[in-house]
């Protein structure tokens, strides 16, 4: 594939940041050593890699599942020790498009058995998916279909499952809607599981979208599945998650085809994803605004933070990014929508955050002096140039690096030195310049 | 030149190339001196207010008299004796006293009936009609972004207007102006290492002077160096308006209660801003509606009366108005789970001092329906209009595209 002029490690971590959270440097040895192509492969194929460490930590951790603290606490760490990052990713991308929040539900273990639903089929059918979703506990209860009965039809379900889960707004009539939630009334689910409820089930005739029989909510999947709009819709918000905040349109038609082709296969989505040109092309570099979950997690897989406390889920929240509580049944909008002034504040402070008090973890085993002589680095330049290739590909304006560089070559009162004077003076103006490095604009990045 | 948030959106990396060297744009010091204090009296403020989810409009303001009503809500309907009579025909919620009192005064009108031919039931669609004017087709600014656009350009002001909600809502979507959102203001401070305050100052020049100069071919760019010159400059100001700020006036506890507090530190601090966004979420009740929806009118009902008092108290009632819709009301009979399922046309709110109190309009038959839905009454481009020529000052065919009758709720 043309993968431009860039080096095959270049298109690496671009793709880790997209299937990804980001690598560790750790991470991208081992990456590197597959290739790209290699890389696609393992990233498609979870259950070739063992995750033992990832679930060890997780046991230690002893979480319990009926705290929503303690659930997304968890989450961020599978996010961030995972060996199969590509499994969280899709994972907090079917979050995102079956959005399901805890404040409704208020089940934060109902909340925790739909996330393992999506960690298990997030890459396989989605007719599969969408039947499993429209069985789940949380979801029943998130979209009032508990309340859906025989001649007293709830239509939220109904609505959203063709508005917002198949085929998207304007495919479709408020009698489809009608009609779709009486096929799923007496869909049900108490405390012990999904249960269908034969006496609150409407056995009638029902048309919908042009087919005319006695159809329940599989029926409905079933047809939802095949439309044409269905393959549309999903192929545009993969490549919106994974591709660009505006993605090409030529694309999305690949990517649709794909769907079809593939009997509604989503890792065959994916692969066509990640190997198409236009993924792979300098228009895709860079090119989207980071969710705060790849913001945080990238961070701290950067920084080698490996222990997480509760102000990181927390942290994700103030960006705008609760797990387990999207801000409606439509999920985050991501994109341009992430960077309100407010939001772009909590970024930075987080990245203050990380610099100041968080820093001291990284620093445990090498003093600033250490990471500085380790490098080779011997001037102001150096430190400032090894910092940008670390933290940011280097993908800043020249005015940029020249200004770091003055920062790092001042004392803490900004006067200008020739040389840094001491060891503290270092730890400030290296603990400055990657807080620094971490508000630039490009760095809001994927 | 500037470009917005959807000007990118729309033309993505193409529009880029556009906008390099776009410096007046990011011009620190011209924006500072955009901070000069508002004079009271000399201009008019509007805060809107967006109840999320499709507010059951027929459960807030009640028509007790209408036979039907009772019929086609047997569990959920609200019994006669206790709705807050406003007229012989309609009455508000019993959790809405505050408001009440101020109808009582003539402070608070109730527009009956309002909505949009083919109505939508969909709440992001419907919503996105709303806040855009546009019931036609997907329009890319707001409302109220168009009217800063029409009647504030050529002034690159910090705060145009100002957001509280934690998403910015399309309303404030303009193509000549970004508008900040600042949802939380104790957050809202650019934090550095503790252990060196001096570098402090060193650290926030660097960062200006990196964000002034910061010129590269990447989507999104301007957007981003808005953004982040915005927070400092927004934050330095805003706490210095929040210092200012003494009142004793209690708000009800939770976000929608401190945001409305922090919009009055903004107006009586003398920001200079004429348009705030807040918002109050949870209104989308498809089951047991009757608790959820008493406790959120609540909140609303004693916000908003503790936010005009607030004013009140600070002789700034005269110069605020506040709008108050959803993007729904609900079906007229309720549903299977004591709830009420999507439907269309709902009562606007519209509160202050300078609103000529009382009930507008008839309520819309309960008989005669559209699919089990009422027919509206009012187009709520009357509402928009209306408040852009009589309140804002500002030709409303200009921002709405055409002209719309006016109504009568304001003096």
């Amino acid at each position: 594939m043309p993968k431009s002029s860039n080096s095959d490690s270049f298109w690496i971590r671009h793709l880790l940041r997209r299937a990804g959270f980001g690598a560790s440097p750790e991470d991208l040895q081992h990456y590197l050593k597959l290739g790209y192509e290699g890389t696609v492969e393992e990233l498609l194929h979870p259950e070739s890699v063992n995750d033992d460490a990832l679930n060890h930590k997780l046991k230690l951790q002893a979480f319990d599942y009926t705290n929503i603290d303690d659930l997304q606490r968890w989450w961020t760490y599978r996010m961030l020790s995972t060996k199969r990052p590509l499994v969280e990713k899709m994972t907090l991308f079917w979050h995102g498009h079956f959005a399901t929040s805890d404040r409704k539900v208020k089940n934060p273990y109902a909340m925790y058995v739909q996330n393992m639903l999506f960690r298990k089929l997030c890459m396989g059918n989605f007719h599969e998916m969408l039947l499993a979703v429209s069985k789940d506990p949380a979801m029943i209860v998130w979209l009032d279909n508990q309340q859906n009965r025989k001649g007293k039809p709830n239509e939220n379900y109904a609505r959203e499952i063709m508005e917002l889960f198949t085929m998207g707004i304007g495919n479709y009539t408020e009698k489809d809607i009608k009609e779709a939630a009486r096929a799923f009334t007496g869909w049900q689910a108490p405390a012990t599981g999904f249960f269908f409820s034969k006496g609150q089930h409407d056995y009638g005739e029902k048309t919908f979208l042009g087919e005319t029989g006695k159809f329940n909510g599989d029926d409905i999947v079933r047809i939802l599945v095949a439309q044409k709009a269905t393959s549309n819709f999903l192929a545009r918000k993969l490549c919106k998650f994974f591709v660009a905040d505006a993605p090409d349109e030529a694309l999305v038609q690949r990517i649709g085809q794909v769907y079809m082709d593939s009997n509604y296969n989503i890792k065959s989505m994916l692969r066509a994803i990640f190997t198409d040109d236009v993924f792979l092309s300098n228009k895709s570099y860079h090119a989207k605004i980071k969710s705060p979950a790849e913001f945080v997690i990238g961070t701290l897989k950067l920084l080698q933070i490996n222990e997480l406390d509760a102000g990181i889920p927390q942290a994700m929240e103030k960006m705008g990014q609760s797990l387990f509580k999207p801000p409606n049944v439509k999920g985050w909008d991501g994109g341009p929508a992430w960077i309100a002034t407010d939001k772009m504040m909590q970024r930075f402070n987080f990245a203050a955050k990380m610099s100041t008090g968080r820093f001291n973890e990284v620093l445990k085993q090498s003093t600033p002096l250490q990471i500085v002589e380790k490098q080779g680095l011997n001037n102001s330049r150096e430190i400032v140039e090894y910092f940008l290739a670390l933290m940011l590909d280097s993908d800043v304006p020249a005015s940029t690096q020249k200004r770091l560089i003055t920062y790092v070559a001042s004392d803490i009162n900004g006067n200008p030195v020739d040389r840094i004077p001491d060891e503290k003076t270092l730890d400030a103006k290296l603990r400055g310049l990657t807080h620094l490095i971490m508000t630039l604009p490009t760095y809001q990045l994927s | 030149m500037t470009i917005s948030r959807r000007d990118l959106i729309k033309n993505g990396l193409g529009a880029m190339a556009l906008t390099f060297g776009a410096n007046e744009f990011f011009n620190l010091a011209a924006q500072a001196a955009n901070l000069a204090p508002r004079i009271p009296g000399a201009s008019k403020i509007l805060v809107v207010v967006q109840l999320s989810g499709g507010n059951d409009g027929l459960n807030m303001v009640v028509p007790y008299s209408l036979g039907p009503y009772y019929q086609l809500r047997p569990t959920i309907g609200i019994k006669p004796e206790k709705v807050l009579r406003l007229n012989s025909d309609v009455g508000l919620h019993p959790s809405m006293t505050a408001l009440h009192d101020l109808y009582k005064v003539g402070k608070l009108a109730v527009v009956q009936g309002v909505g949009y031919p083919n109505p939508n039931r969909s709440h992001f669609r419907s919503i996105e009609i709303w806040q855009t004017g546009d019931a036609e087709k997907i329009a890319e600014t707001g409302w109220l972004g168009r009217y800063l656009d029409v009647c504030c350009a050529g002034k690159e002001d910090l705060f145009p207007a100002v957001n509280v909600d934690p998403m910015l809502p399309k309303t404030l979507f303009g193509s000549k102006v970004n508008v900040p959102s600042v949802s939380n203001i104790e957050d809202f401070r650019f934090l550095t290492d503790p252990q060196y305050k001096p570098d402090r100052d060193v650290q926030i020049k660097a960062f200006n002077d990196i964000y002034d100069s910061f010129h590269l071919k990447r989507p999104h760019m301007d957007l981003l160096r808005k953004a982040g010159i915005d927070a400092n400059l927004a934050s330095d100001k805003l706490h210095q308006l929040v210092k200012k700020y003494s009142s004793d006036v209690t708000y009800p506890q939770g976000p929608f209660g401190n945001n409305l507090k922090f919009i009055s530190q903004m107006i009586t601090g003398g920001l200079n801003c004429s348009i705030y966004g807040a918002s109050l979420d949870g209104f989308d009740t498809h089951t047991n509606q009757l608790r959820s929806q008493e406790g959120l009118l609540k909140q609303l009902s004693d916000g908003l009366a503790a936010f005009h008092s607030d004013l009140k108290k600070n002789n700034l009632d005269d110069d605020v108005v506040v709008l108050v819709f959803s993007e729904f009301g609900r079906r007229v009979a309720e549903n299977g789970g004591r709830g009420t399922d999507h439907g269309t046309a709902a009562p606007v709110l519209v509160l202050g001092s300078a609103v000529r109190g009382g009930v507008i309009g008839s309520h819309p038959s309960l008989s005669d329906l559209d699919n089990g839905d009422l027919k509206y009454k009012v187009d709520f481009r009357n509402v928009y209009a209306t408040i852009l020529n009589r309140w804002m000052n500002c030709d409303s065919k200009a921002v709405l595209g055409q002209r719309f009758d006016e109504l009568g709720f304001l003096v």
